[in-house]
């Protein structure tokens, strides 16, 4: 007799145990599910590697104790299986599809997304896929989906951050400036912190669920709203940066045109910022090379200064 | 393609055929095959056999409801395994951020199908609070409009890798953002080729009349074809046909003539070296961390060795092992010229 095709056992195995009122034990799986082997210990086996084939595909399986000699019952809990109707119109279904095909995640979790809504296979894309954004996940994809459960279920997380372990409230997550970034309560050092998600070291581990707490004037968007040099503790100083036309439109995009408080004719300009940290301003205000100058307060030019002259003897040590 | 699918990918593919079988009723055999990458056979034989799924005692109320005729097949709405399924944390951070994003597209249909689709994942997924920004560069309208009606433009352009700036006809032809910012793949009338320009780095930009058909026909550029670097590490995952584009991404790839550049730095700047694609960890030498990156013009070689700080050491080539202290001399006289 022909060896029973596996995926014909496997979904008669997730059929029965959807369909089933409690949770089965593994011999009344056996009864109710053909093409198991003879043998005790191979159709355990078989059992065991269905229900992680079942588990890797998202399938809420789980074992619970039950009465009775078997101890052991399976159950999938169908609240979990099931996805609450979303009602996609056509339309709606066909800009889904852009989105996925316009958009480079680094891996193929969208199109699965899109296979468990009933969108699966080839879709024809109309027209160019124009204009095209790239939010690689690469490095941050382990973490980030964790974050992401964790902000949906409110739940705590703690990782190791830069080496330091941390205990965040995770609030929001963003992609910025090619990078995604977490937003959150730091319990330890009892401050709004923003993390980048590839350089969290180790992939977070969410408590429970609705353990998540926040001060009553925390504030994700504020946080987010700071640049880096804005994360120091020391007090703001407002500091005056002459930016040349050859970076002027760079820093413009960058800071937005509130910042800027003085244009020449020749395409210069003259921006405002509020800085806590000198030090992340100078290493941002470097990268414009010889385009840029910090203008005012005397203190934040002369640091500048500073750290322009410790390049003077190649290879010194801070 | 007839080697052993696992088990695990086949039970995925009927759940996507009968997840797509619901939406459109009944399709015809061909068609769902080809959309499935399949043989009309093998698509038979797997939904066959799932027709003969169910539960004890399998009766034929009991099995799935999957009709398979000559031409077509077809399944009903509602049935056990056709319900679509509950999206993973992964699953629904994707299509929120997919959508997300091209939403903040500038100049995005903010009440578009796309803006419903989102609400209605909401609904479901539970609002997260997940943003996408994308920059918006003051030229970016400009060139996105010369792109799709094929006009040329001219351009005031500042090149970073070599501290300088010019004026140049292009024909947009492609525009992306990538690693946070927009670019937009051209045809460069004064270099006479294709050629990937930031676009916040155009200062000016006036149309210059329409562009040449032979030139647009060329079409975008697609991946470097000359399989020219291995070095700015092989794309991921996704497997289908817009991969060989997404190659085409990174911001920066080697070409033939940049130069190979070994630095050592302190383990503490290692960072900012992650972030670079081309960039590679070598042996580490004297203790310290020594990492390779390839460098197609000083200015960009400047403004790394400048943020990487002090302790940064070019190994070799030897004539850039002053570049950094001379860079942070040249802007040190701008300070001492004008003192305030």
């Amino acid at each position: 007799m022909a060896k029973l095709d596996p995926l014909e056992r496997i979904t008669d195995l997730l059929l029965v145990l959807l369909d089933a009122k409690r949770p089965l034990s593994r011999r009344e799986i056996m009864l109710r599910v053909p093409g198991y082997p003879e043998s005790d210990d191979a159709s355990r086996q078989g059992f065991v590697r269905d229900c992680n084939i079942l588990k890797s595909e998202g399938v809420p399986l789980v074992s619970s104790r039950i009465a009775g000699d078997d101890q052991v019952g399976y159950s999938i809990d169908a609240e979990k299986y099931y996805l609450p109707d979303l009602a996609l119109d056509a339309d709606e279904q066909a800009a889904l599809n852009l989105a996925v095909a316009g958009v480079h995640l680094g891996d193929p979790t969208g199109k699965e997304a899109l296979s468990k809504l009933g969108m699966g296979g080839q879709w024809p894309v109309r027209g160019a896929v124009q204009p095209l954004v790239d939010l690689s996940l690469s490095g941050g994809l382990v973490a980030l989906p964790v974050l992401f459960e964790a902000v949906r279920s409110k739940a705590v997380v703690t990782f190791t951050y830069r080496g330091e372990f941390r205990t965040v409230d995770v609030a929001g997550i963003r992609f910025r400036g090619g990078h995604w970034y977490a937003v959150g309560w730091d319990r330890d050092r009892t401050d709004a912190r923003i993390f980048r998600v590839d350089r969290i070291d180790d992939i977070p581990q969410p408590g429970d669920v609705g353990s998540a707490a926040f001060p009553d004037d925390f504030d994700p968007d504020e946080a987010f709203a700071r640049s880096p040099w804005n994360f120091g503790t020391g007090e703001a100083l407002e500091v005056d940066i002459a930016v040349d036309a050859v970076e002027a439109s760079r820093v413009v995009t960058e800071l937005g045109a509130d910042s800027v408080i003085e244009r020449t004719d020749d395409g210069a300009v003259v921006i405002r910022m509020s800085v806590t940290d000198v030090p992340a301003l100078v290493s941002w205000v470097m990268d414009f090379l010889d385009h840029a100058e910090i203008l005012r307060p005397p203190e934040v030019r002369a640091a500048m200064v500073e750290r322009l002259g410790d390049y003077s003897t190649p290879g010194a040590q801070r | 393609m007839s080697s052993k699918v696992d088990t695990a990918t086949r039970l995925r593919r009927l759940f996507a055929i009968l997840g797509w079988l619901v939406q459109v009723g009944e399709a015809p055999i061909d068609e769902v095959a080809a959309r499935f990458n399949l043989t009309p056979a093998a698509l038979v034989a797997d939904l066959e056999m799932a027709a003969c799924c169910g539960v004890p005692p399998y009766t034929p109320d009991e099995l799935l409801e999957i009709v398979v005729t000559d031409e077509t097949v077809s399944t009903r709405v509602g049935t056990t395994l056709s319900r679509p399924r509950r999206l993973s944390p992964g699953e629904g951070l994707a299509l929120a951020a997919s959508a997300r994003a091209l939403l903040s597209v500038p100049g995005s249909d903010e009440n578009g199908a796309l803006s419903r689709a989102l609400s209605k994942l909401d609904t479901v997924l539970g609002q997260v609070a997940v943003a996408v920004e994308l920059d918006s560069p003051e030229f970016l309208d400009e060139v996105r409009t010369a792109s799709s009606s094929g006009q040329r433009l001219t351009i005031t352009y500042y090149t970073a890798t070599t501290d300088t700036t010019s004026e140049r006809t292009i024909t947009p032809m492609s525009l992306f953002a990538s690693e946070g910012h927009w670019y937009v793949d051209a045809w460069c009338e004064t270099a006479g080729s294709l050629r990937r320009f930031r676009v916040d780095r155009i200062s000016a930009a006036t149309p210059a009349g329409p562009a040449s058909p032979d030139i647009l026909a060329a079409g975008a550029p697609g991946p470097d074809a000359a399989g020219g670097s291995s070095g700015s590490g092989g794309a991921d995952g996704d497997a289908d046909g817009d991969q060989a584009r997404l190659i085409a991404l990174g911001a920066y790839v080697p070409g033939p003539e940049s130069r190979r550049v070994r630095i050592a730095v302190d383990e503490s700047a290692t960072w900012l070296l992650e972030s670079i694609p081309s960039a590679k960890p070598l042996e580490p030498e004297g203790g310290r961390p020594v990492w390779e990156v390839f460098v197609g013009g000083d200015a960009w070689l400047e403004r790394l060795l400048l943020r990487l700080g002090p302790a940064a050491v070019v190994i070799d080539p030897a004539d850039y092992r002053s570049l950094a202290a001379d860079a942070a001399a040249r802007i040190l006289e701008r300070y001492q010229s004008a003192e305030i």
